[in-house]
């Protein structure tokens, strides 16, 4: 027993050294949500909502200053590898974070009730059930729902910036996990919240597998999961191609799952129809940024002298997203479903620029990814107010001739209709421009004249949503909630955003392009 | 790369039955079977890890995923119930034998690229070993991969936490004394003295034995609802037959007893 503890040299070891100012706002948002589970615990029921929304913002807040103002000037690459805090991944944080935070003020939207509005008040109960009835008049609430979104934001954080393998598998479930729970929450229509939920995760657990073996045969072939070994062994191994390429595309069936490109998108509607609102929009949002962040590290830094065998497969893989997602919008009668499929297209589109393999593709990418990001989350937070006999009212039949009964919503849905159409002026056209104009650059002509037919596919979709509102008479009894101070802002910062990167959007081009080289 | 007699022989011998182990987790119809495959598959392994001198991961294997996860995994069917068996009705026309041809594609891609590599020279366990099993296992989780380590604690707590909110039925009234009960009874007027006790009989007592009341019949009150929306509730027939029977032979029948007697003679 001795001899063998003696054996053990435990003075050489030398713990992992981690750059704490380049990882800080990481920690500053984990921090929070371990500060929230302690809210949960410990604060009474009245007050929780109110301190976790302060908690919760602040710390979206503050992240996001020490991000601006501290980490940027600390890019490193830390914990031993694991972390690279680069340009593509400080950008892709920054995005998360304001997204994030835009997000959640239409998720913690009360309607100037003190019941909750978005969530259930009892996730355990079944629907319909006395003790449901019991918890909605007892006041109960489910604050639980911001550590929880503070938890998916930092696995967001870590996804784009992990340095191996391993570190991004648990990025992946540490983001995933927490909007599996979250999509099961809604408060109206539980059945098909809960069935959302429960296709989420298995769908999200068989891709997961994928990422895994994918992450598996890698090993096998490079002997590390460091992405930096991984690209120093692909030119020097010969012979065990037929290990590599397996892995790489393995790898990317699970982060494509994530992006919901075709064919992994047959989760999206169903998730996107069945999750609360507002949760939907973020999840459009964020997720897509963190997992093309991801994307862009895996195929950019690991696997750049493999592309010839990988950039034919993704190639199609985006060329189908863009065709199915058009096509399949276009028989739509749910406008969250609606704007799934629109958001499996615009999948579509990004893949575009991803492929263009140099600096415009990450930076096109990453300006899509914002552009997308407001537009989206704005639109789903206006979703959420259109409301029919106490449910939502998600049926396009149910929004005929909201522009007259609610000009405002109306005109800012058709603003942000004609931003997703790509209609010049507006962030959307800016953003295809750049993935367009980044793919014909580099021999991606033919995905950027798909690209152009999904957009007209599409924007005729769009137009008929506005068509709908504005050229037909109202009919049953829709109604639009006054939302108050939390989503007017959520919305007016998306519209404005919308608006804004497509008037001027050459600082955020420029800051794109700045941030678009990857530590290697 | 050669492996020892002995090492082999062990191969032979424990390989099929993990095989076995995990087919029975997949082709059993009941639960239980499936677990109990599974677990055999999973202390097979462990014996593997050990073998291939990984005692860490060994030990570890059979500790965490033999006795934590497949305990979780018994709760649950016991939960669920040990007769509940999943529908094998396919929903989807055609499903499983697409499912299988993919399946079977995808392992025939698979095993022909893994035929085909030309791998290197094996480090050897002498290098990942130098400082003992354990110690290695450490230096990396500690060490090269801490951050993973660390992170994962995310994932501990956000299923901590959905567990809570998706299982855990908060308590939003202040429980219900004994007292408050008994008030409540007198109150209402209903059943003051409490619930009439489930059959205590001379030859015979259990809590699925309903009580008889004094006309001889059944007191439903007197069995747990649980019992009963089971359908586990014992009869009294023959109790009462045996008394009827011990009654008539004493002569200490009532009239209406003998007539439905007679009844049930003819």
């Amino acid at each position: 027993m001795t001899a063998a503890l003696s054996s053990v040299p435990a003075a050489d070891f030398v713990a992992t050294k981690v750059e704490y100012a380049a990882v800080l706002p990481m920690f500053i948002v984990f921090g929070m949500a371990l500060v929230g589970v302690l809210v949960e615990a410990f604060a009474p029921r009245r007050v929780r909502y109110p301190i976790q929304l302060v908690l919760t913002l602040g710390g979206l807040v503050a992240a996001f200053l020490v991000l601006v103002l501290y980490s940027r000037d600390h890019q490193a690459k830390t914990a031993g590898g694991a972390i690279v805090i680069d340009g593509p991944a400080l950008f892709l944080q920054g995005t998360v974070l304001v997204l994030g935070a835009v997000g959640l003020l239409a998720m913690a939207e009360r309607l100037d009730s003190a019941a909750p509005d978005t969530f259930t008040q009892s996730g355990s109960a079944v629907p319909g059930s006395p003790q449901e009835a019991a918890a909605v008049r007892m006041g109960a609430t489910t604050t639980e729902v911001f550590p929880l979104v503070l938890f998916a934001i930092s696995g967001m954080m870590m996804f784009p910036a992990a340095g191996d393998l391993l570190t991004m598998f648990v990025a992946l479930e540490v983001l995933s996990l927490p909007l599996y729970i979250l999509t099961g929450l809604a408060r109206r229509r539980r059945l098909l919240s809960q069935e959302a939920s429960l296709k989420y995760f298995l769908l999200g657990a068989f891709s997961s597998a994928f990422f895994l073996f994918g992450s598996a045969l890698i090993y096998g072939f490079a002997g590390s999961v460091r992405f930096g070994e991984i690209a120093k062994a692909v030119p020097q191994v010969g012979g065990m191609d037929s290990i590599a390429v397996p892995g790489v595309l393995l790898i990317a069936v699970g982060l494509l799952f994530k992006i919901g490109a075709v064919p992994f998108h047959s989760w999206t509607p169903d998730v996107y129809q069945g999750a609360p609102t507002p949760v939907t929009g973020f999840m459009a949002a964020c997720t897509k940024i963190a997992a093309f962040g991801a994307l862009l590290r895996v195929l950019y830094v690991a696997f750049e002298g493999l592309r010839w065998n990988w950039q034919p497969v993704v190639a199609v893989v985006a060329a189908l997203t863009m065709i199915v997602g058009a096509v399949l919008s276009v028989t739509q009668t749910d406008v969250k479903r609606l704007l799934a499929y629109s958001s499996i297209t615009h999948a579509g589109f990004v893949l575009v620029g991803v492929l263009a393999m140099d600096r415009t593709g990450v930076s096109s990418t990453m300006f899509y990814l914002v552009a997308y990001g407001f537009s989206t989350i704005a639109a789903f937070a206006l979703i959420a107010l259109v409301r029919s006999s106490g449910s939502e009212a998600t049926h396009l039949s149910q929004w005929a001739g909201l522009g007259k009964s609610s000009p405002v919503l109306a005109g800012a849905f058709s603003f942000l209709m004609l931003a997703f159409a790509g209609i010049p002026l507006t962030s959307g056209f800016t953003a295809k421009f750049a993935v367009f104009g980044a793919a014909i650059a580099h021999d991606g002509t033919w995905l950027a004249v798909i690209g152009v037919l999904a957009s007209a596919v599409t924007a005729f979709v769009y137009v008929r949503v506005i068509v709908l509102m504005y050229f037909s008479e109202p009919s049953g009894d829709t109604a639009v909630l006054t939302p108050s101070v939390l989503t007017s802002t959520a919305v007016t910062i998306g519209v404005a955003a919308t608006l804004l990167l497509g008037i001027v959007p050459s600082p955020l081009l420029d800051l794109a392009h700045d941030s678009s080289l990857f530590l290697p | 790369m050669t492996v020892g007699g002995a090492e082999s022989a062990l191969f032979w011998i424990a390989g099929p039955l993990a095989v076995a182990g995990a087919l029975a987790l997949l082709f059993a119809r009941k639960a239980v079977h499936a677990a109990v495959g599974m677990a055999t598959a999973m202390i097979v392994l462990g014996i593997f890890y050990i073998a291939q001198q990984a005692e860490f991961l060994g030990v570890i294997q059979i500790f965490v995923y033999s006795g934590a996860v497949m305990m979780l995994f018994l709760f649950v069917i016991m939960l669920i119930g040990v007769d509940s068996s999943d529908s094998l009705v396919e929903t989807i026309r055609g499903q499983r034998w697409a499912g299988l041809l993919l399946a079977a594609g995808l392992a025939a891609i698979t095993i022909a690229g893994i035929g085909k590599a030309a791998f290197g020279t094996p480090r050897g366990l002498a290098e990942a070993n130098k400082d003992g099993n354990v110690s290695g296992a450490a230096r990396l989780i500690f060490g090269d991969y801490v951050w993973a380590f660390e992170a994962t604690s995310a994932l501990l707590i956000t299923a901590a936490l959905g567990a809570m909110l998706l299982a855990h039925r908060e308590r939003l009234t202040p429980k219900a004394t004994q007292a408050d009960w008994s008030r409540e009874r007198i109150r209402s007027g209903e059943n003051v003295a409490g619930l009439p006790a489930p059959g205590v009989y001379a030859r015979h007592n259990a809590v699925d034995t309903p009580a008889l009341l004094p006309d001889g019949s059944p007191a439903e009150l007197s069995i747990s609802r649980v019992l009963r929306a089971r359908g586990q509730v014992g009869t009294t027939g023959a109790l009462t037959q045996v008394t009827q029977e011990i009654e008539h032979e004493v002569g200490d029948e009532s009239d209406e007893q003998a007539t439905t007697r007679k009844d049930d003679d003819a």
